[in-house]
């Protein structure tokens, strides 16, 4: 039973190591440690569906996500830490695609990959020191913070398996993960939000009835959100002043 | 009704967990903007599972809010931080501790001291040339840096 929360384990481990890492061995160390927390995480969680293509697919998008963000977490230069969450944004991507969310992968990826990450390197040059910084060479407690990750690595576990993991309860039956996660009685889902009759689940035509139609007033605050964001974005930026920033 | 609901959420609850650790360890301001980035694709993450899972495009709709509001935070907060950097040149959380303005002595407060005490100058950025001054001909250039 305890055998569950040993990756976790593990994965604090090799965050802190290579966060502490004084020597470049040292780094390699807590990557080994890492790889293999995700190997022992893959074994142990992973509840294969019957399609293998389905399985491959989020193996491969599973762990380079949760391997590059180990690395964008500890990685010492800023540069390459926006440029490793570029790739969790695309592996993200993956998994919402095999999750029939074609229109939000490519949303995702046009907004994070195409703007944020982008501006997020343009202020990372633009505030950038001569060699590494110390704040950037010197974490702060990463002993504690991996104590409370996994504490709430393992707190979110718990809840998820609600303490029947592998006890004999077949969770790739249908019905059995609907008695699990049942949906609350008495509460319908939104009308046009549900995908119509004859269409299947996962189309551009499906969301946008969904967005424009039940949260059509949500659209126009987001947008208005947008907006403000935009001008306060101008308004709090600094002016520049003969050139310099 | 995917029978792998499971594992989508074991996976966005790692994202989480990910961007917990580097958001509390990292002291560079920016890093600290993307671990919290890192959390929001944990959530959407969630979101879409559960979509798929109901059969329901409410999961996908929210994505898109967040979406949007990870576009504005990202916007606002990278004006933010550009203006603290150029206050006082460096990206570390741990120079903004205080960002008030700096306590009144006791005797300020109790009035047998007056406001003609020295007072800390606010940081004001300055202007530094930067790079080699041109020359035209052998005479150097005036600069109006």
């Amino acid at each position: 039973m305890y055998l569950y929360y040993l990756p976790i384990l593990l994965g604090c481990v090799a965050l802190v190591v290579a966060l502490t890492a004084k020597r470049r061995t040292q780094n390699v160390f807590g990557m080994f440690i890492g790889l293999g927390a995700l190997v022992f995480a893959g074994m142990l969680w992973f509840e294969p569906s019957i399609e293998w293509v389905d399985n491959i697919l989020f193996l491969v998008f599973a762990g380079v996500a949760i391997g590059a963000s180990g690395c964008m977490v500890t990685s010492r230069d800023p540069v390459y830490s926006a440029l490793w969450f570029a790739l969790v944004t695309l592996s993200v991507c993956g998994l919402f695609v095999i999750q029939a969310a074609a229109f939000l992968a490519a949303a995702t990826t046009i907004v994070y990959a195409g703007a944020i990450i982008v501006t997020f390197l343009f202020v990372i040059m633009l505030a950038r020191q001569a060699g590494k910084a110390d704040y950037d060479r010197r974490s702060n407690q990463p002993l504690f913070a991996a104590a409370i990750a996994f504490v709430l690595l393992c707190a979110m576990l718990v809840y998820l398996d609600n303490g029947q993991v592998r006890k004999g309860l077949n969770k790739t039956s249908p019905a059995q993960l609907t008695q699990l996660l049942p949906i609350p009685a008495g509460l319908e889902p939104n009308a046009l939000s549900r995908p119509a009759s004859g269409e299947s689940f996962g189309t551009m035509r499906g969301l946008g009835r969904s967005l424009f139609g039940d949260y059509l007033y949500s659209v126009e605050l987001a947008g208005t959100l947008l907006l403000l964001a935009a001008i306060a974005a101008i308004a709090i930026s600094p002016k520049r002043v003969g050139g310099h920033l | 009704m995917t029978p792998d609901l499971n594992n989508y959420l074991i996976v966005g609850a790692l994202l989480f967990g990910l961007g917990t650790f580097g958001f509390l360890t990292r002291r560079n301001l920016i890093l600290m903007m993307l671990s919290a980035e890192l959390m929001l694709h944990g959530v959407s993450l969630n979101l879409v599972a559960f979509s798929r899972h109901y059969g329901h495009y409410d999961g996908q709709a929210f994505t898109v809010f967040v979406l949007t509001i990870a576009a504005c935070e990202a916007g606002i907060s990278l004006a933010l931080i550009l203006a603290l950097y150029r206050r006082r040149k460096t990206l570390d959380v741990h120079v903004w501790h205080e960002l008030g303005e700096a306590t009144p002595s006791e005797k300020l407060l109790r009035g047998s001291l007056t406001m003609d005490s020295p007072v800390a100058e606010p940081e004001l950025p300055k202007l530094v040339p930067t790079g080699r001054v041109p020359t035209l001909k052998g005479e150097e250039v005036k600069t109006h840096a």
